[in-house]
């Protein structure tokens, strides 16, 4: 860790601090990340080795963040693991934020966001070519170059081993605004849809410049899912009624998409319709939506 | 998550429709999980006493085959990149005691160290260990999901026909015992886990069902991802360990002519318990099997 100069706490996490730190020899700027995992007796933990090894395998895309190294330093003779990975200038949410408040609100391009899309498309068709979920996507877990316009995700594979928390070390409330409906409702069994719904959810965030489903309780989260989309059904949604935290809820008719994103064309409003389905197994995958229509006019040579 | 050599991206059956092209990030990544010996300065004495504790372990406390396999790949993977320094045996074997607690971890099997310490006569403490743990993971970059040629065989399988599971499953039974002997072969080294795994059920077809053969192998031939020439090199290099139906006494009537590739090995597995038949019939069978599957192989060349 004498490797690296911390310059400045960037974020805020789950499990501790991010940190931009500069290596001292290259001049290379690093994102310095503590992990929860600590050495023991036993060594290196198994779930810390399992995970970081994933992680290594994941970024190999360039839409993924790059672990660049895993430091270890000794904490009161305990050493504690630091992962080490590239740096990027910002993350979505605060790239958004600023095109909200600031003194020049203003939309996002639409040509951003369909690019910016497409390589979150790309990166999450990665992961999941490799067996992995994410299941925590989110605009604060997507990082973004300025300057280039790449976005890659960050914040991925250390989920698995946990559940995701609910709160954060800083008893933060994690948020709920882009988790799926199966999720929410207590589903045993998670699929690449998980992810896909989140990037539906961040795709409306970036034509809104605010959050689809800004929810603040699990139940919330959902009602405000049922009031845009419809109350969901068995005929539509095989299965829904019987899952662990399902309860009765309001009869909700579906609104139409559209008027939610009124900015959006109509061929992102199918893309962004056929990753909100409910029915987990109709949600477009990460692949099918790279090749949607609404991409057609985007110069795919350069990803 | 468990690593899982068949399936080292962790990818489930039910969802393998749903992702794009699994077997490219293989065929793409493999090359970072090789320790190939042209260029590198692989220490083929250290390689030797590490695999020797190694196969102690997994001999002397059965351990799951595939970790000692994993193991050893590790192993493979850092000395070719660290050299050791010689004359201090006991880093070899610091070597192979975390290259075996590594790979028993990324198994989720269970390995007592301090009792097989205890056995061997040697005993590092957990400090030690962990800091030689760390320092493997270094050098291999935490690259701990060996991509090897276990990964492939249910890719190169899905080329047989006529693909019936009995089938199958007999020639990825021959090919999985011609891949871990093979492990023990040097030269093997120098081919990528793919090409390995190619050669290994072509040449199990070649033994166990002849008649399919010349199918299968035009068929793993045209696959793009395989260079057709480095597999009639692996064919020709695996056919010596395919053949082999006993290691002992290949080792035994070909020392002499053969460098020592073949590695004592501490078997009580029945196999080698039939050792020595009449060794000279079996080479001379072994030989004339070899070079029929050289001639079957190179037809396909045409
Ligand atoms: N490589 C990086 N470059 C620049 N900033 C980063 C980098 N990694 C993380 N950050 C910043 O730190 C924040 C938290 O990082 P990250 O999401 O990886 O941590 P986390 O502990 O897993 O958080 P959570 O689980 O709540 O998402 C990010 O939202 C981002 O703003
Ligand atoms: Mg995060």
């Amino acid at each position: 860790m004498e490797k690296y100069e911390k310059l400045e706490k960037v974020g805020e996490g789950t499990y501790g601090k991010v940190y931009k730190a500069q290596d001292k020899a290259t001049g290379q700027l690093v994102a310095l990340k503590k992990t929860r995992l600590e050495m023991d007796e036993e060594g290196i933990p198994p779930t810390a080795l399992r995970e970081i090894s994933l992680l290594q395998m994941l970024s190999r895309s360039i839409y993924v963040v790059r672990l660049l190294n895993v430091e270890h330093v000794d904490k009161n003779g305990k050493p504690l693991l630091y992962l080490v990975f590239e740096y990027l200038d910002t993350d979505l949410k605060k790239f958004i934020d600023s095109h909200r408040k600031g003194p020049n609100p203003r939309p996002l391009p639409p040509s951003v966001i369909q690019s910016f899309l497409y390589q979150l498309c790309k990166g999450v068709a990665h992961c999941h070519s490799h067996g992995v979920l994410h299941r925590d996507l989110k605009p604060q877990n997507l990082l973004v170059d300025k300057e280039k316009g790449i976005l890659k995700i960050a914040d991925l594979g250390l989920g698995r081993a946990f559940t995701i928390p609910l709160k954060s070390y800083t008893h933060e409330i994690v948020t709920l605004w882009y988790r799926a409906p199966e999720v929410l409702l207590g589903t045993t069994h998670y699929s690449t849809g998980v992810d896909m719904w989140s990037v539906g959810c961040i795709f409306a965030e970036m034509v809104r410049r605010q959050a689809l489903f800004p929810g603040d309780s699990e139940l919330q989260q959902l009602l405000h899912i049922f009031r845009l989309l419809g109350t969901p059904t068995d005929e539509q949604w095989p299965g829904v009624s019987s899952l662990r935290d399902w309860h009765e809820y309001p009869q909700w008719k579906p609104q139409t998409l559209a008027r939610a994103v009124p900015t959006l064309e109509p061929e992102g409003v199918d893309l962004l319709l056929k990753m909100l389905q409910y029915d987990p197994a109709n949600r477009i995958s990460a692949k099918a939506a790279m090749e949607h229509p609404y991409f057609d006019g985007l110069d795919k040579s350069q990803f | 998550m468990e690593y899982d050599p068949e399936n080292p991206l962790t990818i489930s059956n039910e969802e393998q429709h749903r992702v794009s092209d699994p077997i490219e990030a293989l065929f793409a990544a493999e090359s970072d999980h090789m320790s190939p010996l042209a260029g590198g300065h692989l220490d083929l004495s250290a390689r030797r006493d590490a695999v020797s504790v190694i196969l102690q372990a997994q001999f002397g406390c059965s351990l799951d085959p595939f970790a000692a396999y994993l193991a050893v790949n590790y192993v493979d993977r850092f000395l070719s990149k660290r050299e050791i320094p010689s004359g201090k045996p006991w880093i070899v074997r610091l070597l192979s005691i975390s290259c075996l607690s590594l790979a028993s971890k990324m198994k989720k099997t269970d390995l007592n160290l301090t009792d097989f310490q205890r056995e061997e006569g040697f005993i590092f403490d957990s400090q030690t260990i962990r800091r030689m743990e760390l320092i493997v993971l270094g050098a291999l970059d935490w690259r701990m999901r060996s991509i090897t040629p276990f990964s492939f065989l249910r890719f190169f399988l899905s080329f047989f026909s006529p693909a019936q599971a009995p089938l199958l499953h007999a020639l990825k039974a021959r090919a999985s015992q011609t891949l871990f002997k093979a492990q023990n072969e040097i030269k093997m080294l120098d081919f990528k886990p793919s090409v390995i795994a190619a050669a290994a059920l072509l040449s199990a077809a070649h033994e166990l069902l002849p008649i399919q053969f010349a199918s299968f192998r035009s068929a793993i031939s045209s696959c793009e991802f395989v260079n057709k020439e480095r597999l009639l090199e692996c064919c020709d290099a695996i056919g010596d360990v395919a053949m082999d139906g006993c290691d002992l006494t290949f080792e035994m009537v070909s020392s002499s002519n053969t460098p020592v590739t073949v590695l004592g090995r501490h078997c009580s597995s029945s196999e080698s318990e039939r050792t020595v038949g009449s060794s000279s019939d079996e080479c001379d069978l072994k030989n004339r099997r070899i070079s029929e599957l050289r001639g079957a192989l190179r037809l396909s060349q045409a």
